[in-house]
């Protein structure tokens, strides 16, 4: 084992924070806590920038509310900088991808092979703190909270061991990243939890980085048609690269989406995946699903609103359900996704549209509202 | 028979208008066309269906019609084509229907008919086309049924030819409430060996999803519903823990999450109520809870998507998911060599005069199921 020079001490780095919700973040001096036992403290190389960051600054109505100050960021990648008491599954030098959903393995919920939902820390996590009850993060004196136990837009960050996977040596950080939230989490929600099948005829709505993972998990699954659904038509040619079909932008139809989708489709697609995030979406994507046997997956996050539908709709045969991380195991999953991506099973760089210094910061957040970007990778 | 080719005069119950009692009268039947059968109905019953078009339509759309979906009876003729049934068979009739050649009835991921009235006609429950007249009137077949009828015609993919020793008197159970609840556990729901389940609403389409539970071989059965007096009934079909929401001063599903120490695996909601919709989606396990929506009703219910994120799915069903030609003679067959239960769900014989009598029963709580005679 190579010594760091900085091991089981405290680290003065850069960290964006946001101070207070709907103020930009602001690059401050943290100090980042050594690793208590069981936890991993990681020099982060990239990480990537997701919607789901934005809105828990600037969309607070839709979420629910997360403590302040807080470092964001969830969509990381890094190296092991050293490790606490106890950890034997990483190691110093280690490349590896924080994990938002941990997997320890043991509990009920690892066991099953139905969820991927590890319980393992998750109220303390979604509280922004580790599994002490406090984060590892200081910034003038203020403890800051670490976003779903991770926070990633930091140069350092501790993470718990149940939240952590160690990849290839030879993975590009700055691509693999991607892998810690919106590539796996789409193309997941496809292969996994929609479980699409060859042959079928798909949808997705929304054509961001969870979108087109949807629309490349689909075609990953063998669909025949993969119908991209967005307001924004400069998404349609990024959607082709990805394995979509067909595009259609809602606003060229006078009728609703599912009313199109269902004559383009004589009935209804076998699976729609709903990418955005919004309830309304959401319920056009479930009336756009063919009642013989129709799948829905819900894919975009959001907490507080609420979802409406017609019983109709259901009882006739539709199935709605829900993904987090795609259902992937993270721990045991993730490295194999590095490992699909390193054999060019699926594709990571076409995500990327812009690159970014951490001190950017705030503009990866204006290219995500103003629809330009795909994902920006902020380079620490 | 006497009758073939001919137009027969009848009895019939016809619901002239929404929230009117029925009333009973003669009306005529005509013989059967291309592909029909003209089935005469022995006994029926009622269904909360039935009722809720009487009693919740807001507009007349759907009348008059003649009401009833759930019946057994004879073949009293055929028309042109029809070559799977004569006259003489025991069938059961049903609002679903399987032509075995569309590519939904060729797929096994569903129950529904690419010629099902279902997919066009759902705002008149019915077709627009009926074999009834009432006075030189044309009254609509509900659910393209209208079992309240002594004679019916219907199109064969409706019909389904039954074991010639069935008694028709339990059977006719078969062609709605049990099927649904009955298919919705074990079906669509799927429930395993060794689950947890919660039924809410124990009418006869709850008791027969509690049914459907325990032969799926179901660990736990929670029967839940206002009404305690149906929980003995619930335990005869199986339940092992029967709750009262309004014995609780806070939602069901919490009850049902500390109960079984995070949610339940599967749960049936019977009922065709908005918030026990919900409420049964979020007694679910996260992680891999399923809940089955199985009762009807066209107000819109809702959740947070977080429930489906977490890991739960909401799916729903029509006939309990089975296709009918294939599945419903099966179950007559169950019920004759002692796996499902029947008799178990009749609690009124009547006639079919008195057909008001049982919508006040099945209103007040007071009937799981009536079979009418509809001798005279």
């Amino acid at each position: 084992m190579v010594a760091m020079e900085t091991e089981g001490k405290v680290i003065k780095c850069k960290a964006a924070v946001a101070w207070e919700p709907g103020k930009p973040l602001s690059i401050e001096k943290v100090e980042v806590a050594p690793p208590k036992a069981h936890e991993v403290r990681i020099k982060i190389a990239a990480s990537g920038v997701c919607h789901s960051d934005w809105a828990y600054l600037y969309d607070i109505a839709k979420m629910k509310p997360r403590p302040f100050p807080l470092v964001l960021g969830h969509e990381g990648a890094g190296v092991v900088e050293s490790v606490g008491p106890g950890v034997t599954k990483v190691s110093i030098g280690d490349k590896v991808i924080p994990l938002f959903l941990p997997q320890c393995g043991q509990c009920e919920r690892c066991q099953s092979p139905k969820t991927n939902l590890c319980t393992k820390n998750w109220e303390k996590t979604q509280q922004g703190v580790l599994a002490d009850g406090t984060s590892r993060i200081t910034c003038k004196n203020q403890q800051v909270h670490q976003f779903i136990g991770i926070s990633t837009f930091s140069e350092y960050t501790v993470v718990p061991e149940d939240n952590v996977t160690k990849i290839h040596p030879d993975a590009p950080l700055d691509r693999v990243c991607l892998l810690g939230c919106g590539v796996s989490t789409g193309y997941g929600a496809a292969v996994n939890t929609g479980k699409v099948e060859s042959g079928s005829t798909c949808a997705v709505f929304g054509l961001g980085a969870v979108g087109l993972a949807a629309v490349m998990g689909c075609k990953a699954a063998g669909a025949s048609r993969i119908i991209a659904v967005d307001i924004n038509s400069d998404k349609f040619e990024i959607g082709k690269t990805f394995g979509a079909t067909e595009f259609v932008n809602p606003k060229d139809h006078s009728k609703s989406i599912q009313e199109v989708l269902r004559e383009l489709t004589n009935g209804g697609v076998d699976y729609a995946l709903e990418c955005v995030g919004d309830v309304a979406v959401m319920r056009a994507a479930v009336e756009a699903c063919s009642p013989a046997g129709g799948v829905c997956v819900i894919v975009g996050w959001i907490e507080v609103e609420e979802l409406s539908l017609a019983p109709l709709d259901i009882l006739l045969g539709r199935t709605l359900k829900g993904t987090y991380f795609g259902g992937w195991k993270s721990v045991e999953a993730v490295p194999r996704l590095v490992q699909d991506y390193l054999s060019r099973k699926i594709l990571l760089d076409e995500f990327v549209t812009h690159r970014l210094a951490l001190d950017q910061i705030n503009q990866a957040f204006d290219l995500i509202m103003s629809g330009k970007s795909i994902r920006t990778v902020i380079e620490m | 028979m006497a009758t073939a080719g001919k137009v027969i005069k009848c009895r019939a119950a016809v619901a002239w208008e929404p929230k009117a009692p029925l009333v009973m009268e003669e009306i005529e039947v005509a013989p059967p066309q291309e592909g029909e059968v003209r089935i005469k109905i022995l006994y029926t019953s009622l269904c909360h269906t039935d009722l809720f078009h009487l009693l919740e339509s807001t507009d007349n759309k759907g009348f008059p019609t003649i009401l009833g979906h759930e019946a057994a009876g004879v073949v009293e003729s055929v028309g042109p084509g029809v070559t799977e049934f004569k006259p003489g068979d025991k069938v059961i009739p049903n609002s679903g229907c399987q032509c075995r050649e569309c590519k939904f009835c060729k797929s096994p991921r569903t129950n529904l008919c690419e010629r099902s009235w279902v997919n066009d006609h759902i705002e008149y429950m019915s077709y627009p086309k009926t074999s009834f007249t009432c006075r030189g009137k044309p009254i609509l077949q509900f659910t393209n049924t209208g079992t309240l009828a002594e004679y019916i015609v219907i199109r064969q993919i409706y019909v389904v030819k039954i074991d010639d020793d069935a008694p028709l008197d339990r059977v006719c159970l078969l062609g709605c409430g049990v099927t649904t609840g009955y298919g919705a556990a074990v079906n669509s729901a799927g429930v395993t060996p060794g689950s947890v389940c919660a039924v809410f609403g124990l009418g006869a389409v709850g008791l027969a999803a509690v049914m459907g539970c325990k032969n799926a071989g179901a660990s736990r059965i929670f029967a839940v519903d206002i009404n305690e007096k149906k929980f003995e009934k619930a335990k005869v079909f199986g339940a092992t823990d029967f709750l009262n929401p309004k014995a609780y001063n806070k939602p069901i599903s919490e009850v049902l999450i500390e109960m079984t120490n995070g949610g339940v695996d599967f749960s049936l909601e019977c009922v065709g109520n908005t918030e026990v919709s919900r409420l049964a989606l979020e007694s679910c396990a996260k992680g891999w809870g399923l809940s089955v929506l199985v009762g009807y009703t066209n107000t819109d219910f809702s959740s947070k998507p977080i429930q489906l994120i977490y890991g739960k799915t909401w799916k729903g069903t029509l006939l309990g998911g089975f296709k009918i030609k294939d599945g419903v003679p099966k179950l007559v067959l169950d019920y004759m060599s002692g796996k499902i239960m029947l008799d178990e769900f009749i609690t009124q014989r009547m006639k079919l005069e008195q057909v008001n009598d049982v919508v006040k029963l099945m209103k007040n709580g007071e009937c799981i199921r009536c079979i009418l005679d509809m001798s005279k």
